[in-house]
């Protein structure tokens, strides 16, 4: 006989999972309590929503499953922003929350919550326990739901008598869906069809979402876009998918994606997306977005397809499948030549940046800190100012080499992530790039980084405002920058060295310098080697701006740049 | 007016995940049976939407786990009929002297 907690755990370790995130509390205590032996390691955050955001770094950085635990009622609640999160971004995660006594269920108990009623909407599946009994089968059927597809989150609610419950456990069990007559898969004839779309374009180009890199054919995906040899350009999220020395890549695209590939976006006749979504900050103006072109989507979920507007060619399935289908016909087929259609898309005149952006001092920091990092450096960034910047200035092939929170922009995201990735790449170089405004959402995680001594390199670009909110104020509120100073930061210094953590701080001055002192040199040099957990501060100009710049409901073509 | 015919296993929280497609976008159900059907359940809805919203809400049906089918048709006069014939509202009864809501008053 077992104890439900033991079995959860023990079906836990049968999916592959022998790292887990979360915070203790009452209704989850008997889960804790059979952790010792159970070989699952659990990590202490210091906020749920650090465990969880902890937890999609994990998933992020690796591909498998991140486990978020948290008891009920208040613990639940705040797992709730990585939950959304999780979904928007195709983050495949599950979600352990304690539940009251099944027998309280209802009753308005003590920190009893309706987790399951209040993720509905931000879940792909999820389930409450109703019995010791539906322990392996709920487990394996929402690590399935969570892997499949378009990954995304699960939420398994447990209530606590279930986990102290005792039963006799016959193993883990494997779960497999019932077929849906509804499901559609691309068939042969697509791969023709995209030819026949590419012999007559002129202007064709491709668009580079996560899904390609989900997918895990990258090296598909590269050898065909050589092949095609078309301009080709990343979302936020589809950056390392493409080697960014590739004669063809334009960089990223969207709200402040670079003037070529926000052109080329506008301009094209036929538009190939891989694993994208086309959200609005992709897109600008949905109904002025990509105004002559013909769309190709490929795509592993049909609910992506058609949002902006019908596509010519929807083209659903794995793109580990669908990808090689279409480079073999490629590989055979007369195209025409686009020469004369690349030399516009891709020609100096359409410099990546304005040549007095690339001078910003912030722009000229991220390109030294970068520039430095080792190759196996994984780049994390927060949410505003500083994450497009850095969007920007990411210059790695590594799929799995940027992560931020794209879709729900989630401010606070990025130190709590950077946790989870440098314990499941202990060997990388973790980079974590954040605002003054989101480090201060989950800075409590300083503690978790300190107690497990890793060695992340936090960086916080410190213009003492939400920047980004600022910006738009500055743009299109008159300047009225209503409650977004904060001058009134505390000293990031200080508050790191009572968390043991050293710090350093760098005055954007330094890199007005051309090229940077030896003292710079060394002072980053030695920031990015050191095998303790390292916060360096970055002053900059407290007006600094993010261009280009598409203004919200403008067309692609439409950008901003910064005044001469 | 539209009729929305979804198929689907009749698991926990299918028939909310299904609804709040609909609510998520602030529209209103003005008619909705839900019931057994063959091997699983199904949810006749009417809704008042627009061309490009029934292929957003089709889309997001289907990709719930357990939608199986999701069909758009005319909706029928018992439908049509339904949606408008609200009877008034039914508040929760007020204490009174009855013997269990006396025995909770006091």
């Amino acid at each position: 006989m077992l104890k439900g907690a033991e079995i959860f755990l023990k079906c836990l370790r049968a999916e592959g999972v022998d790292l887990v995130f979360g915070y203790p509390g009452g209704a989850i205590m008997p889960l804790y309590d059979a952790l010792e032996g159970s070989g699952v390691r659990h990590i202490l955050t210091r906020h749920e929503q650090g465990a969880i955001f902890a937890a999609e770094g994990h998933a992020r950085a690796t591909g498998q499953v991140g486990v978020a635990i948290a008891t009920s009622g208040p613990g639940a609640t705040n797992l709730v922003t990585g939950i959304a999160d999780a979904k928007m971004d195709s983050v495949p995660l599950v979600c352990i929350t304690g539940q009251v006594r099944s027998a309280l269920i209802g009753t308005d108990a003590f920190q009893e919550t309706d987790v399951f009623g209040l993720t509905l909407s931000l879940t792909k599946w999820s389930r409450l326990v109703r019995s010791i009994d539906e322990i392996p089968q709920v487990i394996a059927e929402g690590f399935y739901w969570a892997r499949e597809g378009r990954p995304g989150p699960v939420v398994i609610d447990i209530p606590t008598d279930f986990l102290k419950a005792k039963m006799e456990f016959s193993g883990p069990v494997k779960f497999s869906p019932k077929p849906r007559p509804s499901d559609t898969k691309a068939d042969s004839t697509f791969a023709d069809r995209l030819i026949t779309l590419l012999q007559t374009a002129q202007k064709p180009v491709a668009l580079v979402g996560a899904g390609a890199k989900l997918s895990g054919a990258i090296s598909e995906l590269r050898s065909l876009l050589d092949e095609l040899n078309i301009p080709t350009f990343a979302t936020v999220h589809g950056l390392g998918a493409v080697a960014p020395d590739a004669p063809y890549y334009l960089g990223m695209v969207g709200m402040h994606g670079t003037r070529a590939a926000n052109m080329a976006l506008h301009e094209n006749d036929l538009l190939l997306v891989f694993g994208a979504r086309l959200d609005d900050r992709v897109t600008g103006d949905p109904s002025r977005f990509a105004p002559n072109s013909k769309i190709v989507h490929f795509e592993i979920d049909p609910a992506q397809l058609d949002r902006v507007r019908q596509c010519e060619l929807p083209i659903i399935g794995d793109l580990a499948q669908t990808i090689p289908s279409f480079a073999r016909k490629v590989r055979g087929a007369k195209l025409p030549d686009w020469s004369a259609w690349r030399t516009v898309a891709c020609g100096e005149d359409r410099a990546e940046l304005d040549p007095r952006g690339l001078s910003q001092p912030t722009i000229r920091f991220l390109d030294e800190l970068f520039g430095r990092a080792p190759k196996n450096s994984v780049i994390l960034a927060d949410v505003g100012q500083h994450q497009m910047w850095a969007a920007q200035r990411y210059c790695s092939d590594l799929p799995r080499g940027f992560i931020t929170s794209g879709g729900l922009g989630s401010m606070g995201f990025a130190l709590p992530a950077a946790v989870g990735v440098q314990l499941s790449k202990p060997d990388a170089t973790v980079v974590c790039v954040s605002g003054d405004g989101g480090f201060q959402m989950n800075i409590q995680e300083l503690a978790t980084v300190r107690r497990l001594n890793l060695p992340i390199k936090m960086v916080i670009i410190d213009n003492k405002y939400l920047g980004m909110v600022r910006q738009w104020q500055q743009l299109f509120y008159q300047r009225n920058y209503a409650e977004t100073d904060l001058s009134d930061n505390p000293d990031f210094v200080e508050i790191s060295k009572a968390y043991r953590i050293n710090a350093v701080r760098i005055n954007e001055d330094v890199m007005r310098e051309y090229p940077v002192t030896s003292e710079t040199a060394d002072a980053l040099e030695k920031f990015l080697r050191s095998s303790e957990p390292e916060l360096l501060v970055f002053d900059c100009a407290p007006e600094a701006n993010v261009y280009p710049m598409v203004p919200a409901g403008a067309a692609l073509s439409e950008m901003l740049f910064e005044e001469e | 007016m539209h009729a929305f015919h979804i198929h689907y296993r009749n698991t926990q929280g299918t028939l909310m995940r299904i609804l709040t497609a609909v609510s998520r976008r602030g529209l209103e159900i003005p008619y909705v049976v839900a019931s057994a059907s063959g091997h699983g359940h199904r949810a006749d809805l009417l809704l008042d939407v627009n061309a490009k919203q029934i292929g957003q809400l089709c889309r997001d049906w289907h990709a719930i786990v357990d939608v199986i089918d999701v069909r758009v048709g005319v909706p029928t006069p018992e439908m049509l009929e339904s949606a408008t014939g609200f009877s008034g509202p039914h508040p929760p009864a007020s204490a009174n002297a009855s013997g269990r809501s006396a025995a909770a008053m006091a």
